[in-house]
C-alpha cells in the first residue's frame, strides 16, 4: 500500500491451536499491514475459521503462540470488540430491522443510539439499502441480508475487519456484482480486511496479498502478493498475469488438497 | 376477515346442533338444556355472573402473572447458573407431581380462603412450563450468534438481553399460551376448597343442587374467560414475536 507503517496491524508467529485430538493450526506465521487487503484461501478443514476465531478473540491459541495486534503481543480475548468481525452467516436480528441491525455493535459499545442510526440511514445508499431501512431481515434477499451485515461490519469502525467467506452463500453473479461493490467501499473507507475464501478467484482478485493455506494442521504454506493494478474491473479475471497468479495459487492449493484427500482416504 | 366469518359460521352450525339434537330427540333439560335457558339463567343474575367471572379473572391474571414472571426468572437464572439448576430443577419437577388438589389444600391452610391462595394455585401450575420453556429457549440460541456479540465486545447482561431472550420468546410463548388455560384451571381448583364468589365457586354450587342450567352457564362463563385470555395471549406473542420461527 501506499504508506506502509512501521509496524504491522496485525502479527501472528508459531501459533497453534489443538482441539482434543486434533491440531487444526501448527506454527501459523503471518502479518497484516495498514490498510491492506489480505485474502486466506485453502483447501476445506485447513483451520482458517479457527484462525479467524482467533484474531477475533473468541478463542485463545495455544501456549507458545505470539499475537501481536498493533506492535503489542497480546491475548486472544483482549481482541474481543477491537476487531469487526463478519461471519459465514449473516447472522442478523429476526427483531430488529436494517438500521437497528446495522447499529448493533455500536449499541453494543454504548454509542448514542440516535447518532448511530442517523449514520446508518447515510450509509444506506453506499450498500444500496436505501429505502429499506424499515424492513426486517425475512423480508429481505439474501444478498441484501449479506449487505446489512457487511454494514453492521463497516460501521463498526476498527481498524481491523475480518470477513469470513460472507459471499459464500450468494448465487456467482450476486457474487461477483458483491466483489466489485466491496472492493468500491474498501476503496472509500480503507480498512485493514482479512478475508476468508475457498474462491481463488475471489481471492485474487480482490487482494493485496494472497495466503495459501496448508491442509490440517494449518499453517502459511505461500504468501503471493497479487501486484494487479486497483481499481480493479470485471475483466481482470481474464487477464493473462491474472491468469498466471491463479495457476500458482491453484497449483499450490491442489498439493494440500490431495494431501488432505489421500490422508483422509489412506486412514482406514 | 374470512377466517373470523368462517369461525362465527362454526359456532352457529355447533349451536344449531345442540339446539336441533335438544328438540328433535326430545332431550329433558337435565341432561342438556336448551341454549336459550342457559342465557335466561344468565340474564336472571346478571350481576352474579359477572361477579364469579370478574373474580376469577382477577385470580388467573394473578396466578399467570406471577408464573410467567418466576418462570423466566428461574429459566434465565438456571440457564446462568447451571449449579443450581442442577440442585433446584429435579426439586421443581417433584412439585409438579404433586396433584394440584393435595397442593390446593397445603395451600388453603397456609394462605386462608384468599383471593392469593387461588392465585398461588394458579401460580403454581404455571410456573413449571415457562421456566422448562424459558430454559430451553436460551439453551437453543445459536453460538455463532453469541459470538458475534462477544466480538463486538458485549457481556453477558447485554448477550442476554440483546440476543438470548429475544430469541427464546417463541419458546417461551409456547409455555405462556398453555400457561393461560392451566392457570384458569388454577384459580377454578382453589375456589373448590371453599369461597363464596367465583366461576369455581358456581360450578360446585350448580353440582350439589343438581341444577344442569346453572351447571352449563357456568361452564359457559369459564370457556368465554379461558378463550379470551388465551386469545390475548396468541395476540401478544403475534405482535411481540412477528418474526416467525426464522432461523
Amino acid at each position: 500500500m501506499a504508506e506502509l507503517a512501521d509496524t504491522p496491524l496485525l502479527e501472528m508467529s508459531r501459533v497453534s491451536k489443538t482441539f482434543g485430538p486434533v491440531q487444526a493450526l501448527n506454527g501459523l506465521e503471518f502479518s497484516v499491514n495498514a490498510g491492506e487487503f489480505v485474502t486466506v484461501v485453502g483447501p476445506s478443514g485447513c483451520g482458517k475459521s479457527t484462525l479467524f476465531n482467533i484474531v477475533a478473540g473468541l478463542e485463545e491459541p495455544d501456549d507458545g503462540g505470539i499475537l501481536r495486534f498493533k506492535g503489542q503481543s497480546c491475548h486472544a480475548a483482549e481482541l474481543l470488540g477491537r476487531v469487526s468481525f463478519m461471519p459465514q452467516r449473516d447472522l442478523l436480528l429476526p427483531w430488529r430491522n436494517v438500521v437497528d441491525n446495522a447499529i448493533l455493535a455500536n449499541e453494543i459499545e454504548g454509542a448514542n443510539r440516535k447518532e448511530a442510526r442517523a449514520k446508518a440511514l447515510a450509509m444506506l445508499p453506499e450498500f444500496g439499502l436505501a429505502g429499506f431501512e424499515k424492513q426486517y431481515p425475512h423480508q429481505l434477499s439474501g444478498g441484501m441480508r449479506q449487505r446489512v451485515a457487511l454494514m453492521r461490519t463497516f460501521m463498526f469502525e476498527r481498524e481491523l475487519m475480518l470477513l469470513d467467506e460472507p459471499f459464500g452463500a450468494l448465487d456467482a453473479l450476486t457474487r461477483t456484482m458483491m466483489q466489485r461493490w466491496l472492493l468500491d467501499v474498501w476503496q472509500r473507507h480503507r480498512r485493514t480486511i482479512l478475508f476468508i475464501t475457498h474462491d481463488v478467484d475471489e481471492a485474487l482478485f480482490l487482494g493485496d496479498r494472497v495466503l495459501v493455506m496448508s491442509a490440517r494442521p494449518g499453517r502459511v504454506k505461500m504468501n503471493c502478493p497479487v501486484p494487479l493494478p486497483r481499481p480493479r474491473h470485471a475483466d481482470l479475471v481474464t487477464a493473462p498475469e491474472f491468469i498466471a497468479l491463479k495457476r500458482q495459487v491453484l497449483d499450490a492449493i491442489e498439493e494440500e488438497a490431495m494431501k488432505s484427500f489421500t490422508l483422509s482416504t489412506g486412514a482406514h | 376477515m374470512k377466517a373470523v366469518l368462517r369461525l362465527v359460521l362454526g359456532l352457529l352450525i355447533a349451536a344449531a346442533v345442540w339446539q336441533g339434537a335438544v328438540l328433535a330427540f326430545g332431550i329433558r333439560p337435565h341432561i342438556l338444556p336448551r341454549l336459550e335457558m342457559i342465557w335466561g339463567a344468565v340474564l336472571q343474575a346478571p350481576h352474579a355472573y359477572w361477579q364469579g367471572f370478574l373474580r376469577t379473572l382477577i385470580e388467573t391474571l394473578i396466578g399467570f402473572a406471577m408464573g410467567a414472571f418466576i418462570g423466566v426468572l428461574n429459566g434465565v437464572v438456571f440457564f446462568r447458573l447451571p449449579a443450581l439448576r442442577d440442585m433446584l430443577l429435579p426439586i421443581f419437577v417433584v412439585s409438579q407431581t404433586i396433584p394440584v388438589i393435595a397442593f390446593g389444600a397445603l395451600v388453603v391452610l397456609w394462605f386462608g380462603n384468599t383471593l392469593m391462595a387461588k392465585a398461588i394455585i394458579a401460580f403454581y401450575l404455571t410456573f413449571f412450563p415457562v421456566t422448562v420453556n424459558t430454559l430451553l429457549g436460551l439453551n437453543s440460541v445459536d453460538p455463532r450468534q453469541v459470538d458475534l456479540l462477544r466480538s463486538f465486545g458485549a457481556k453477558g447482561p447485554q448477550i442476554l438481553f440483546r440476543l438470548q431472550l429475544p430469541m427464546a420468546l417463541p419458546q417461551i410463548f409456547v409455555a405462556l399460551r398453555l400457561a393461560a388455560s392451566l392457570s384458569l384451571v388454577g384459580a377454578i381448583v382453589g375456589e373448590w376448597f371453599g369461597d363464596t364468589t367465583g366461576l369455581g365457586v358456581m360450578l360446585l354450587q350448580a353440582m350439589y343442587n343438581e341444577n344442569v342450567v346453572a351447571l352449563w352457564a357456568a361452564i359457559f362463563c369459564c370457556a368465554i374467560l379461558g378463550t379470551g385470555f388465551y386469545a390475548l395471549v396468541a395476540w401478544v406473542e403475534r405482535r411481540l414475536v412477528f418474526w416467525g420461527a426464522e432461523q
